[in-house]
């Protein structure tokens, strides 16, 4: 079963700590290590501090959808075409958005809608190796 | 026999020629934690060196330093007043830094104290060098303090949480969750998420500023002045041509950056492998990328990475 929190915040900086206390509420419900949930904050603090770098934003709209051990974090709607290629573009060996990404979370896609785009990030639970 | 031994040989003064002394800063270096708690500088001497032959060799080695521009003798200080050191931090220690952070900053204060020791003033290094300790750490709790108005019961929190994490990590040999920190800390998983995100607000002393609290491009940063870097800091900027935004980094910063995004290497592993707690690693990264965005603009424009094989 799923459950999804939708979150709209004001499009400045320090509304970023909302957001992150509601990821760390739903990380800690599926049991996220701390780890796990500062790689997912880092990820979403990175993409959304871009987007307010990238465009004039009246707000900042956070999906979150709770599934098993996996938080999916959409953000969105964009429509800048320069947020859109850092996110998925990267010429490699630099750390740019895009690498970012992919290291602290486990999947980005940037999902096309109506001429704007959202960004989807995926964090899974890390396993238990002890 | 080269030039250079010949001249050791023949220096009356040579550090070499003065018998069990260098090897004394090797048993030093040898000492556990019990010896530490009793010794409280090279004074107190477990293998029965009097005070008196202690001051006359610091004497001897301060006079090196200070005329001779002996470095040796200046790191020979260095090593044999570090248990000093241990042993102010440690009354310190309770007050929620790490320990050996807290060595770290007395060792500073332990090197002001002997670069800036006057010898025609016939005090001793101990009785010199213990208020410049005790000052330097006093300093860095005072500047560690809290840039917003946090509730003194999250402040607290804050701390218990760093001491609870650093337990559970190496016990769990994982990341803790955070519903294992709340147990752990007997709070709520709610008052944990509140007390890290509170801890952002919670200053630093940047491993790059002056010692002297200024600024300025020839002063040395307080990361000159801790113990060795490791090897592997060089083989990376070996193996890497690094971007003028990483220029603005140090080394220790530049080699987590590069075991995080391009080795791969979790935070925990990291931690491990450069000798620092996981949330320590933490900062450093969030500290890092900020220095970075800061000098190459909001990354949209960065400047490459490139390994040296590639360009081969």
């Amino acid at each position: 079963m799923t459950e999804n929190i939708s979150l709209e915040v004001p499009a400045t900086l320090s509304a970023l700590s909302t957001v992150r206390m509601v990821l760390g509420g739903l990380g800690a419900r599926v049991d996220f290590s701390l780890e796990d949930l500062d790689d997912l904050f880092l990820a979403t603090d990175r993409l959304l501090e871009a987007a307010l770098d990238a465009e004039e934003l009246d707000s900042l709209r956070v999906l979150v959808i709770v599934d098993g051990t996996t938080l999916r974090v959409t953000a969105g709607a964009f429509s800048s075409a320069e947020l859109r290629d850092q996110v998925a573009v990267t010429p490699g060996g630099c750390i740019d958005l895009c690498i970012l990404l992919q290291r602290l979370v486990d999947d980005v896609v940037v999902q096309e809608e109506d001429g704007c785009f959202t960004v989807l990030m995926v964090k899974q639970r890390s396993e238990r190796v002890a | 026999m080269n030039g250079r031994d010949e001249r050791r040989v023949n220096d009356p003064l040579d550090l070499e020629s003065l018998p069990g002394q260098a090897r004394h800063v090797a048993d030093d270096d040898e000492e556990g934690e019990g010896a530490e708690t009793t010794q409280e500088g090279p004074s107190a001497d477990p293998e029965g060196r009097g005070k008196d032959d202690s001051e006359k060799l610091d004497q001897y080695l301060l006079r090196r330093y200070h005329l001779y521009g002996d470095r040796r003798a200046r790191e020979q200080l260095i090593t044999m007043y570090l248990p000093l050191v241990r042993s102010l931090a440690r009354r310190y220690a309770s007050r929620g830094e790490h320990f050996d952070d807290l060595v770290q900053v007395g060792a500073i204060g332990l090197i002001k104290a002997i670069d800036r020791f006057d010898l025609s003033r016939g005090v001793e290094l101990t009785t010199y060098a213990t208020p410049n300790i005790v000052g330097e750490i006093k300093r860095y709790f005072r500047d560690k303090g809290w840039s917003v108005r946090v509730p003194r019961g999250l402040q607290e929190l804050n701390i218990r949480l760093n001491k609870v994490i650093d337990e559970l990590v190496p016990k769990l040999q994982r990341s803790p969750t955070i519903n294992e920190l709340a147990e752990a800390a007997n709070a709520t998983p709610e008052e944990v998420l509140e007390a890290l995100e509170t801890s952002q607000a919670y200053n630093s002393v940047s491993l790059q500023a002056s010692p002297n609290g200024e600024s300025g491009e020839e002063d040395a940063g307080l990361i000159d002045y801790l113990g060795g870097e490791e090897e592997a800091y060089d083989t990376m900027e070996d193996r890497t041509t690094l971007a003028p935004g990483f220029a603005k980094l140090d080394k220790r910063e530049r080699y987590i950056l590069h075991l995080r995004f391009f080795e791969g290497l979790t935070q925990s592993q990291i931690a491990e492998r450069v000798g620092i707690s996981q949330m320590h690693v933490s900062r450093l990264i969030r500290r890092s990328l900020e220095k970075l965005r800061e000098e190459i603009g909001d990354l949209d424009n960065p400047l490459p990475l490139r390994s040296s094989d590639d360009e081969r």
